[in-house]
């Protein structure tokens, strides 16, 4: 994109972290937490991970339609702890997240709790030591920690989206502190997420996805039809923006889980088709006012919605997504999502 | 549209009133008016929208068609 006209503004600050962490609290720059302060040098040392221009405009993030310049991505990254090597993920993270299909305005203006989840592939996973095993959506590894972190950031100081003023969230969701996980592609049995997504197995690639929470979903089952039926029936909820809008729902499956799936014969696709038959829900589950919600949006694919019409949780059984992640362990991760939004994938860059 | 010289104005419930503001003042275009109703709106019935709409509906009128208004013609 084109360069932005003016760099970043610089204050001068007592050298003094409990001072500058104050500032940071009062001006609203902060998401709660300290920050490293983004003195000049440590933004120079950002700088050196990226061979782009520092007044590259990478996007325009609504909602207040700022623009996201490597230097301005670079200093919330240091602010979340990054470091240098960690800026080109928030480089190709910020373009995804503002292309049209992602729906950044709505994500970041909704009354929903929608974070911003990072899933990472390819070489950078192990390269950045980005956790795709044990807690890798918990606590405890640098990379997801500050990269989740950093996104966020980049999403309020950038994009303008501070809770109660244009970040319209009721109650949000510990997610949008940070949310950044790798795909544990090396105990996958199937295509890792970058490659059916189109992308070269060696690429490194970054997606965005609009997710509503998280659901545990813990089943000892040992065969794979009994445990997509369990899946699906903990996926179908009434009061989902997937039923209302046909979405993208995503889930985390454990590697234990993973391996029984497939040695059940099920390729991803089979996965994604029995998952989406399963799921199918009564209109007549939802309240009154969500089937008129569906029935505005989904009128093209079901016509008059009636309580027995067989709502689907997205509109095509591709559009349900999973990645393999986790250590061992019988556990399983149901990512709602927004329902007005589609996942981009960018390839990683320098 | 009201950046290409038509009449354009947002409607929105009191809750998003600082949105709206916000984000007109981000496009450029700070005097956009503004019609804001009551919120919450999703609560109420269909009569009770069709009272409210019967209310402001010559305020927003008005508003569209002066352009650049002062906000929050409409409540």
């Amino acid at each position: 994109m084109s360069a932005a006209s003016t760099s970043a503004a610089t204050f001068e600050a007592l050298d003094d972290l409990d001072a500058i962490n104050k500032l940071y609290r009062e001006r609203r720059w902060s998401d709660g937490l300290p920050i490293v302060p983004p003195t000049q040098d440590r933004v120079e040392r950002m700088l050196a991970g990226t061979r782009r221009r520092r007044n590259e405009v990478i996007a325009v993030l609504p909602p207040g339609f700022g623009e996201a310049t490597v230097e301005r991505i670079a200093i919330n990254a240091v602010m979340a702890g990054c470091e240098a090597a960690h800026l080109p993920v928030l480089i190709a993270a910020t373009d995804a997240a503002a292309q049209a299909q992602f729906n950044i305005q709505g994500i970041e203006a909704t009354t929903n709790p929608v974070a911003v989840w990072l899933v990472l592939n390819g070489p950078i996973v192990n390269q950045l030591d980005i956790n795709a095993t044990f807690n890798c959506l918990g606590q405890g590894a640098w990379a997801n920690a500050t990269l989740g972190r950093a996104m966020r950031l980049i999403l309020q100081n950038i994009g303008g989206a501070l809770p109660g003023d244009m970040d319209r969230a009721t109650q949000g969701q510990p997610a949008k502190y940070t949310f950044c996980c790798g795909e544990n592609e090396a105990q996958s049995p199937w295509e890792p997420l970058h490659v059916e997504r189109g992308f070269a197995r060696e690429a490194s690639t970054v997606t965005v996805v609009g997710a509503e929470g998280t659901l545990n979903m813990n089943t000892h089952s040992k065969e794979a039809g009994e445990m997509l039926r369990v899946f699906a029936e903990c996926m179908v909820h009434p009061a989902s923006n997937e039923y209302c809008h046909g979405g993208e729902p995503w889930l985390v499956i454990a590697p234990e889980h993973a391996d029984i799936l497939k040695a059940g014969g099920l390729t991803k696709r089979d996965v994604k088709q029995r998952l989406w038959e399963l799921s199918k829900m009564p209109a007549g589950r939802l309240s009154v006012k969500e089937v008129l919600r569906a029935q505005a949006s989904r009128t093209d694919e079901f016509g008059e919605i009636k309580p027995d019409t067989l709502l689907t949780i997205s509109r095509k059984p591709e559009d349900i997504w999973f990645i393999v992640a986790g250590g061992p362990g019988t556990h399983t991760t149901y990512v709602p999502c927004f329902g007005n939004s589609r996942a981009v994938t960018r390839e990683i860059g320098v | 549209m009201a950046k290409r010289g038509k009449p354009a104005l947002t409607i929105c419930s009191t809750a998003f009133q600082t949105l709206g503001r916000a984000q007109a003042s981000a496009l450029g275009k700070k005097d956009l008016p503004i019609a804001v109703m009551p919120h919450p709106f999703g609560l109420r019935k269909r009569d009770e929208v069709r009272v409210i709409a019967e209310k402001v509906v010559d305020d927003i009128l008005q508003l569209v068609t002066r352009g650049g208004a002062k906000s929050g013609g409409a409540r």
